[in-house]
């Protein structure tokens, strides 16, 4: 082993350097740990190195959390799984720092080691490791401790798990809430390896205790987890033990709570089966839609579109369609944001039982109500529905109704809806056809191009050029392209280097007659402009007909 | 695709520069600004922004709301940097803009285009922290001294960043200014840029902020009958409603930085003239979170350089 007697000088220096005053320096020894290892050997590894920094946990919270994680992927360095153990007491002494987040790595690679031990191994080394953290005096330990029952727990004799249980339910009742913060958001990845028999007698006492705690930052995390906790348990059980204490937290006095019931309801919902969401969470989701809290109102509008689908269409009109009326006009914008997002959602899932006509007198007046929102962000989540809806819908449905506010929204005040507004009447155009788009759509964009504002010119202009390449060569020469031939007489520049650009947009769908007889005369015109940026776009747009001719 | 344009399309994304494109970028700009005169021509249509202070997404935001340059023409009143976490992509962003398209931007000063106003108020830090030397905030800040003071829209519409200057009662004294030079103390280019409008003074008052003066309706009128000029567009003060006329529409503040500070909770506002001077005020809101990127707290990575 002449090895060993060499000097191994870089390794003694990051050795040194674990000790360096610099925290720098010691930050990088520790991430280059498994160099380290590699020189020494796993045996000076497992004796000498691992004691060392068992020792050497009084640091900086980021050289510990830095630590944590290299010790998590140590196992090749110290021998294989079989030694395994040995990474354990450092990794403990880390679960009981102050710093949240050193404990949350140092949980997170116990967890990856103990999955990887053998049965025996972890009954003799891990158990009692999570056995001294759970009985920890300092609350750190105790905190730490909740997140290694999972693993823990399946390797272990029946006796054990007996233990193990009663263990974690005394970290349910334990003094601190932080403690119990953490059993609750930990009880779920708990209740996932525990034996169907004991779910229903254990497991749902920890549930039920911890949904009752006096702190609400502990009660949602309870209800967070319900509806997966839900899912493990048989229907019955969840409907006669979960679901009134649901309902109960749909009216607790922190909105914090009720809020997680709303963004979880639906979840829950699945876990129920949908005869029990009909019979005995309708009134509790209305009334979470109409909670006076605004975070409440948000969270239960996103789900409507879902939780209508699980209601079926009668209920749904029934109950929450009043609601949808109502949140449409909502005091927050966020609310109504929310609503926006998914309430296109709903016409399909409602048009196709009830009706065109019906859905029409009680869905619409909600998306109207949207669509003209004050706030622009709202009337956009309406707008890139449109087209959804239209296909959807067909295009009866859409002419009597969606159509005036289509062009509407093209003299919005805030650019990105009339940018939008184009884009949605190429996407129509598409989906009804150039007829329809030759009825409905161009004659009142090409009246518009005479509006006093060079903003709305500019966008009916664009709105002209995406409408071009859906209706074809003809609709183009005859209808559209006179019409952009005008603008280029605008007395605003901006219109006429928009006209150049539109112009080169259009050379490859027209003929080249008409390229050579109409447009290349205007650009021609265009290029000797004085304004510069004319100029430029204008001899852009030449170019493309140059090559155009040249191609063909 | 030109280089330029690819820049535009890069600080679009928040992404600053190299440094040597800086340089670059500040040579042609003065190129182009040292031409413009002290009260520099504006043709309508044209919309106008107020204080922007480094708010670079509010400043997306704006440009959602009131379209893209070139497309639409903007003047921007001044305060392109400090305070918010984004002077560096705020300000490039714009001198690129006003390189590619000098006639459809314009920029003039604000008392923050200053080099010792930006040492205190984060645009210097901000140049160190990006990139490590102070080299960029030495070019932007010397393109400050060429930025122009005022702006005539149509001869009828006059706009600069803080008001009025005893000094000061025709456009013409205006011209006469030699502007390439740090903002002086006193003096009519001071007042210029830190001058603030204010109900109960008659005639010129002291200005609390230790530069500029005061002045009240009568110093408007008087002002606005001399030039034959309709009203002053100006910004330098929040106004929670993003915009506040004062002096029976003599003088009207715009301001652009919604939630200002990240903390004031004002809405933000611009001004739209159309090809006839009609007035549309268009008010908006901070970008959502979800809009913003993180600002980095590590210091700047070497690649900048």
């Amino acid at each position: 082993m002449a090895m060993i007697d060499e000097p191994l000088y870089p390794i003694a220096i990051l050795i040194d350097e674990i000790k360096n005053d610099d925290i720098r320096l010691r930050l990088n020894s520790i991430r280059r740990l498994s160099t380290i290892a590699r020189e020494l050997g796993e045996e000076r590894t497992r004796k000498e190195l691992i004691p060392f920094l068992s020792e050497n946990n009084d640091d900086d919270d980021e050289v510990l959390l830095a630590m944590a994680e290299e010790l998590g992927v140590f196992i090749p360095y110290i021998g294989g799984v079989e030694y395994a153990h040995v990474l354990l007491p450092p990794l403990e002494t880390l679960c009981t720092v102050e710093e949240t987040c050193v404990r949350d790595k140092a949980v997170e690679s116990l967890c990856r080691i103990g999955s990887q031990m053998n049965e025996s191994d972890v009954v003799d080394w891990f158990v009692p490791l999570v056995k001294r953290l759970a009985a920890g005096e300092w609350f750190t330990a105790r905190v730490s401790s909740c997140g290694l029952f999972h693993i823990a727990y399946p390797s272990s004799p029946d006796m054990l798990k007996a233990e193990l249980r009663s263990t974690y339910a005394l970290l349910c009742e334990d003094d601190m809430p932080i403690v119990r913060r953490s059993a609750a958001s930990n009880l779920g990845k708990f209740a996932m390896i525990v034996e169907q028999r004991h779910l229903k007698t254990d497991i749902l006492c920890m549930f039920e205790d911890l949904m009752l705690d006096e702190q609400d930052s502990v009660r949602l995390l309870v209800v967070e987890g319900c509806a997966a906790f839900g899912k493990l348990l048989e229907p019955q059980v969840c409907v006669s033990d979960i679901l009134p204490l649901i309902i109960n937290f749909s009216q607790d006095k922190s909105w914090r709570v009720r809020y997680m019931v709303a963004n979880q309801l639906y979840e829950f919902c699945e876990a129920a089966g949908p005869e029990t969401t009909r019979s005995d969470l309708v009134p509790t989701y209305v009334r979470l839609l109409r909670d006076n809290e605004a975070e409440v109102r948000i969270a239960a509008s996103g789900k409507v579109t879902k939780f209508c689908q699980i209601l079926g269409p009668d209920l749904a009109i029934q109950h929450i369609l009043p609601c949808v009326k109502e949140l449409s006009s909502d005091s927050s914008q966020h609310v109504r944001s929310s609503l926006a997002s998914v309430i296109m959602g709903m016409a399909p899932v409602l048009g196709k039982v009830i009706g065109i006509d019906l859905l029409s007198q009680s869905l619409l007046p909600a998306i109207v109500e949207l669509a003209e929102d004050r706030h622009w962000r709202v009337r956009l989540a309406i707008i890139e529905y449109i087209p959804l809806l239209a296909s959807q819908l067909g295009v009866r449905f859409f002419d009597d109704k969606l159509g005036a506010l289509c062009m509407q929204w093209l003299e919005d005040k805030v650019f990105s809806i009339r940018d939008a507004a184009a884009n949605n009447l190429k996407r129509l155009a598409e989906e009804f056809g150039p007829e329809w788009a030759m009825q409905h759509i161009v004659p009142q964009v090409i009246d518009k191009m005479n509006n006093p504002y060079y903003l709305y010119r500019m966008i009916f202009l664009h709105s002209i050029s995406l409408l071009s390449p859906v209706l074809g060569a003809d609709i183009t020469c005859q209808k559209l392209l006179p019409v952009v031939i005008y603008a280029s007489k605008d007395r605003v520049p901006n219109i006429k280097f928009n006209v150049a650009k539109v112009l080169q947009s259009l050379i490859p769908i027209v003929d080249s007659s008409d390229v050579e007889k109409t447009i290349r005369p205007c650009l021609v015109e265009l290029s000797e402009d004085p304004d510069v940026d004319v100029r430029y776009f204008a001899g852009q747009a030449l170019q493309a007909c140059d090559q155009q001719m040249m191609s063909s | 695709m030109s280089d330029l344009d690819r820049q535009i399309e890069q600080l679009k994304r928040c992404e600053p520069l190299k440094e040597s494109e800086v340089k670059a970028l500040c040579l042609k700009a003065m190129e182009i600004l040292v031409e413009e005169g002290n009260v520099q021509r504006v043709d309508a249509p044209v919309t106008i922004c107020g204080d922007i202070h480094g708010q670079f997404y509010d400043m997306k935001e704006l440009f959602k709301v009131g379209g893209d340059c070139p497309k639409t023409n903007y003047l921007f009143l001044g305060d392109f940097v400090d305070r918010g976490f984004y002077s560096v992509e705020t300000f490039l962003l714009l001198l690129a803009l006003k390189v590619r398209y000098p006639d459809r931007i314009t920029l003039i000063r604000g008392n923050h285009e200053s080099r010792q106003i930006t040492q205190v108020y984060g645009f210097y830090d901000e140049c160190l922290r990006k990139y490590g030397s102070v080299n960029v905030w030495r070019y932007c800040t010397d393109i400050f001294d060429y930025l122009s003071l005022s702006a005539l829209i149509e001869n009828k519409i006059f706009g600069v960043h803080g008001g009025l200057s005893p000094n000061i009662t025709t456009l013409d004294q205006i011209r006469t200014i030699d502007r390439k030079q740090e903002v002086p103390h006193d003096g009519a280019m001071c007042d210029l840029l830190w001058s603030d409008p204010e109900d109960s003074v008659e005639g010129w008052g002291l200005s609390p902020r230790g530069a500029g003066y005061l002045f009240g309706a009568n110093v408007v009128s008087s002002f606005n009958h001399s030039n034959n000029i309709d009203y002053i567009c100006r910004a330098h003060q929040l106004v929670m409603e993003g915009y506040k006329w004062m002096f029976n529409n003599q003088i009207v503040t715009v301001w652009s930085a919604p939630n200002y500070c990240y903390r004031c909770g004002n809405v933000a506002a611009i001004l739209e003239l159309d090809e006839n001077l009609n007035k549309q005020f268009r008010v908006f809101e901070a970008a959502p979170q979800e809009a913003r990127g993180v600002p980095s707290k590590k210091p700047a990575p070497d690649y900048f350089l």
